[in-house]
C-alpha cells in the first residue's frame, strides 16, 4: 500500500533517545519501518525540525460542558472563524472552538493525539459522539470516578474487588481510558450546597474521606493493571494556601506501587494547585515545595496547566469552583448536577496581566515546569480552555525555551507577581529535545500509550508525523522565539497514520481518528456484587434505565480496545 | 474628495453581508477596484459590481475624504460602515442590521429606518437615523461584555427595546420614545430619551440615563437621591441598580 520516506530530517525522539539526529524516516501502510522502496513519495525536510506527532494527556475537547461552554460564549463564536475550504468545514470559536476546529487546530500544530479529561459516565455518550466527529486527531476519555455512589459505596464497605469490578464496568460503559478524579468527594457534597475542605473531610451521607477515594481508586487502578495512572485533580483547587492539600495528596499515593513503566499518580493543572497565601491579599506562588517533592520523588508526574493572558472557558467537574469564581468576578456561570456520579460548572473569564493575581498564577505553572528538572515529570498543557486555549501551546513552548520570551512577557505583567514569585530570576531555558518530552514522549508515557505505537518513531510505531519549518542546527531558540512560536503554530506536515492532514500550516485531508477505550477484566465475585449494587442504584436513584446507560459500539465507530485485566 | 455612489441592482431578497462597504476599504480605488470587493449574498461570495451600480467621482488619499452614498432600497443590507476609521457614509433610504457595528470614527447617516444593532459596539464616530430605529442601539453582541464603548448614536424617530444594552461609553440619544429596559447592564456611557420609555436602568453598575418623557414602570433597584437640575430642568434623581452594588444614575422627570 502507501509509502512514503521523509529524508534528511532532524529527528527530535526522546522515547528511543533519538536527539537531533539528522535521518531519513520510512513509512508503510501508516506505521514506522525501516525502508521503503525507491519508488515511495519522498518528502524533503532538508533538515527541519522533525518530532513525533504531538500527544496531549488532558484538554477538554468534547462532552456536555464543552457544550455548554458553547452555548455560554456566543461572544467566543465570533473569534477565530474561518470559512470552509475544499476539505475543511467552517471553523469558529477561539476557547470553545467548534467540534471540526477541535481537531484542525490540534493537527495545525503538528498535534495527533488528545486525551478528553473528564468524561462522566452518564455524559459519555455525548461525549462519544463529539469525539468521532473531530476530525484527524486520536482519541480517549478519562472517566470521572471520584463523587461516584458507586465508588463511595465500596470504599467505605472495604470492599477493593468491588471497587475494581465497578472501575472496570464504569471505563466500559463510558469507553473510558482511565481514572479521572476530581476534587474527590466535593462533586457530591456540592450536591448539598457543601464542599470538602481537604482530605480528611467526610464526605456528606457516605463517610468516606477524598483521602480514601484517592487511596484505594489507586490500588483498584494498579489491580486492574490499567495502562494509565489515576489522574487527579486535587481538593481545595482554586483556593489561596492550597499547595499543602497537594502535598498531602501526593503522600496519599507515595507507597502505591506502579505494575507498569509509568507514574503511580498523575496530578493534573498543578498552577491551579500551587498557592500559597491565606487570602487573596496575601496570595503567593508555592511551586518551590512542589517542585522540589517532584525532585525527591519519582513516583508521580504533573501537568502544568499553564495559564495564558486573555480569555478562557473555565470548565470542570469541580462544582463548587466554578460558583465561587462566578461570584468573585461576577462572571456568568453554568452549574451541571450529573445525579450519581459528579458536579460541574462552567465560567468564562478573562485573565488580565495586570492583575498580580493572574500574573502569579503564570508564572506558577512556568515555574513548576522549570523548577522540576527532569522533564518527564512535567507535562506542558494549558488545561485547556481553563488556562488558556490550546492553540496558545506553541507560545508556552517559547516561553520554556527562552528566558528572554519570559523577560518580553514579565514586561506585561503587574510588579507585585515578582515578589512574590521565583519566575524572574529562573534562567533554565528548555532545548527540542526537553520540549519533544514535554509536548509528546512524556505525555505518551504517562498514558501508558508508547505500546500503542503513539508518541514516539521507533519501528512499528504509528506514522504521526510533525514537521516544523525550522532548522534547530541553526536557530537559537532563546532569541529568535517569534520565528520558531511561529513554526510551531503551522506545522510544515503534520503525518498522520501516514497520510498527509496538514502541508504548510494549510489542513489538506480530514481522516477520522481513532478513539482508545479500555476494556479490563474484573474478578468475578466483585463484579457478582457490585452488579447487584448497581441495579439497586438504578432502580432507586438514576433518571435512567441501565440498559439506556451504556455507551454502544454504534458510538465509537473507530475504535482501539486496549484489554488489560486483575492481577 | 471623492464620491462613491452606489445603487442596489435589485431588491434583494436573502440578506447581504456587506462589511466592505466602508471608506476605508473604498477610498482612492476605482470603479472596477471597488467592484472587486466581495460581500456576501446568504453564503455566497459575491462581488459588489454584480450587487451594486458603482459609480465613482473624484478619488481620495485616506478614508476622512471618501464620501459614501447609497440610493435605493438597502433594507436587507447588514453591516454597512463595520469597523470604518473616517469618512461619510449617507443611506438614503433603510437599512438592515449593524450598520456602523465596531465603527471607530467619521459619520453615517441614515435617512430612512435602521434595523437592530445600529452602532454596535461602536468606539468613536458618529451616527444619525432619522427615522426610527430598532431593538438594541448601540449594545453589544450576545455574550458580549461591553455594547457602545464612545462616538454618538442620535436617533430622530423612535427606538425600541434595549437601548445601549451593556453600553460602556459613548452617548446616545433617542429624540423619540424607547422600548423596554434601556441601558439594561450598562457600566457606563450616557444615554438621553426625549420621549417615553419603560423600566429604564435595570442591572445598570455605572452610566447615567436621562428620560424627559414619561416613565411608564419603574425597576424597584433604585434608590431615591433628591432634585436635581441637568441643563435648568428639574429630575428625580435615583442611584441604582442597587442589586448590584450600581452607582449608576438615573434622570425621571
Amino acid at each position: 500500500m502507501s509509502e512514503m520516506r521523509i529524508k534528511n530530517a532532524t529527528v527530535y525522539d526522546p522515547i528511543n533517545g533519538i536527539n537531533g539526529d539528522l535521518m531519513d524516516i520510512a513509512v508503510k501502510d501508516g506505521k514506522i519501518v525501516d525502508s521503503v522502496n525507491g519508488s515511495a513519495q519522498t518528502i524533503d525536510a532538508g533538515g527541519r525540525l522533525v518530532y513525533p506527532g504531538g500527544v496531549d494527556a488532558h484538554t477538554h475537547i468534547a462532552g456536555s460542558k464543552v457544550n455548554v461552554g458553547r452555548i455560554m460564549r456566543p461572544d467566543d463564536s465570533r473569534l477565530n472563524n474561518k470559512p470552509r475550504t475544499k476539505v475543511t468545514r467552517p471553523r469558529t470559536g477561539y476557547t470553545v472552538p467548534n467540534v471540526y476546529s477541535m481537531g484542525y487546530g490540534y493537527a495545525e500544530m503538528g498535534y495527533t493525539t488528545a486525551f478528553e479529561a473528564a468524561v462522566p459516565i452518564l455524559k459519555a455518550r455525548h461525549t462519544h459522539e463529539e469525539l468521532e466527529e473531530i476530525p484527524i486527531i486520536d482519541k480517549a476519555g478519562l472517566t470521572l470516578f471520584g463523587s461516584n455512589w458507586m465508588v463511595m459505596d465500596a470504599i467505605r464497605e472495604d470492599d477493593l474487588d468491588r471497587l475494581a469490578a465497578y472501575v472496570a464496568w464504569g471505563l466500559l460503559a463510558s469507553r473510558g481510558w482511565g481514572i479521572k478524579i476530581v476534587n474527590p468527594g466535593g462533586g457530591e457534597a456540592w450536591g448539598f450546597g457543601k464542599n470538602v475542605s481537604g482530605l480528611d473531610d467526610p464526605v456528606p451521607n457516605f463517610e468516606v474521606t477524598p483521602r480514601q477515594i484517592v487511596r484505594q481508586l489507586a490500588e483498584a487502578n494498579e489491580k486492574l493493571n490499567l495502562p494509565h495512572s489515576i489522574h487527579l485533580h486535587c481538593n481545595n483547587l482554586g483556593k489561596p494556601g492550597n499547595y499543602e492539600t497537594t502535598l498531602a495528596t501526593f503522600d496519599v499515593c507515595k507507597d502505591i506501587k506502579s505494575k507498569r513503566d509509568r507514574q503511580s499518580l498523575h496530578v493534573t493543572h498543578v498552577q491551579f494547585n500551587a498557592w500559597g497565601g491565606n487570602h487573596w491579599g496575601d496570595f503567593e506562588s508555592k511551586s518551590e515545595p512542589i517542585a522540589d517533592y517532584l525532585n525527591k520523588n519519582d513516583f508521580l508526574t504533573i501537568d502544568m496547566g499553564q495559564l495564558v493572558f486573555g480569555s478562557a472557558t473555565t470548565m470542570t467537574a469541580d462544582g463548587p469552583v466554578q460558583y465561587a469564581n462566578a461570584r468573585l468576578l461576577k462572571a456568568r456561570w453554568s452549574n451541571g448536577d450529573v445525579e450519581l456520579e459528579d458536579s460541574s460548572g462552567v465560567t468564562p473569564l478573562e485573565y488580565h496581566p495586570q492583575s498580580y493575581i493572574h500574573g502569579i498564577m503564570w508564572a506558577i505553572g512556568l515555574e513548576l515546569a522549570l523548577l522540576t528538572k527532569d522533564p518527564w515529570k512535567v507535562l506542558m498543557t494549558t488545561d485547556h480552555p481553563n488556562g488558556g486555549p490550546y492553540v496558545n501551546y506553541p507560545m508556552v513552548m517559547t516561553m520554556l525555551m527562552s528566558q528572554k520570551r519570559r523577560e518580553k512577557e514579565m514586561a506585561k505583567i503587574a510588579e507585585m507577581t515578582f515578589e512574590r514569585t521565583s519566575i524572574a530570576g529562573i534562567d533554565r531555558e528548555l532545548d527540542w529535545y526537553d520540549i519533544a518530552i514535554k509536548t509528546r514522549a512524556a505525555h505518551a508515557k504517562v498514558q501508558g500509550i508508547i505500546e500503542l505505537g503513539k508518541g514516539h518513531l521507533g519501528v512499528g510505531a504509528d506514522a504521526d508525523i510533525a514537521i516544523y519549518d525550522i532548522k534547530p542546527d541553526e536557530t537559537d531558540a532563546t532569541v529568535e522565539f517569534d520565528k520558531v512560536e511561529a513554526a510551531f503554530r503551522h506545522a510544515a506536515y503534520t503525518i498522520k497514520g501516514g497520510e498527509i492532514v496538514v502541508k504548510d500550516g494549510e489542513i489538506t485531508a480530514t481522516p477520522k481518528g481513532r478513539t482508545y477505550w479500555v476494556k479490563a477484566t474484573a474478578p468475578a465475585d466483585g463484579h457478582e456484587r457490585m452488579m447487584e449494587d448497581l441495579k439497586m442504584k438504578f432502580k432507586k436513584y438514576y433518571s435512567v434505565n441501565m440498559a439506556n446507560y451504556m455507551v454502544e459500539d454504534e458510538y465509537v465507530e473507530h475504535p482501539v480496545v486496549f484489554e488489560t485485566g486483575y492481577q | 474628495m471623492q464620491t462613491v455612489t452606489l445603487v442596489p441592482k435589485e431588491q434583494f431578497k436573502i440578506s447581504v453581508e456587506a462589511e466592505t462597504i466602508t471608506p476605508d476599504n473604498f477610498a482612492g480605488k476605482s470603479t472596477d477596484e471597488i467592484g472587486a470587493l466581495v460581500a456576501f449574498e446568504g453564503n455566497a461570495p459575491r462581488p459588489l459590481s454584480e450587487l451594486f451600480d458603482i459609480k465613482v467621482d473624484g478619488s481620495a488619499d485616506a478614508a476622512d475624504d471618501v464620501k459614501i452614498e447609497i440610493n435605493g432600497n438597502v433594507n436587507r443590507v447588514k453591516r454597512i460602515g463595520e469597523a470604518m476609521t473616517a469618512g461619510l457614509i449617507m443611506i438614503n433610504g433603510d437599512v438592515d442590521m449593524r450598520c456602523g457595528a465596531k465603527m471607530k470614527g467619521g459619520t453615517i447617516t441614515i435617512k430612512g429606518n435602521a434595523d437592530s444593532w445600529v452602532g454596535q459596539e461602536m468606539t468613536g464616530g458618529e451616527i444619525n437615523v432619522q427615522g426610527d430605529a430598532n431593538y438594541y442601539v448601540g449594545a453589544g453582541y450576545r455574550g458580549e461584555a461591553c455594547g457602545m464603548r464612545g462616538g454618538k448614536i442620535t436617533v430622530f424617530g423612535n427606538a425600541n427595546d434595549f437601548v445601549g444594552e451593556h453600553m460602556c461609553g459613548g452617548e446616545i440619544v433617542i429624540k423619540g420614545n424607547a422600548g423596554i429596559m434601556p441601558g439594561l447592564s450598562n457600566k457606563g456611557g450616557k444615554i438621553v430619551i426625549e420621549g417615553d420609555t419603560d423600566m429604564p436602568g435595570s442591572e445598570m453598575t455605572k452610566g447615567t440615563i436621562i428620560v424627559k418623557g414619561t416613565v411608564k414602570d419603574m425597576m424597584p433597584v433604585y434608590q431615591k437621591e433628591g432634585i436635581e437640575a441637568v441643563d435648568g430642568v428639574e429630575f428625580t434623581k435615583y442611584v441604582g441598580d442597587v442589586v448590584v452594588d450600581g452607582v449608576g444614575e438615573l434622570f425621571v422627570k
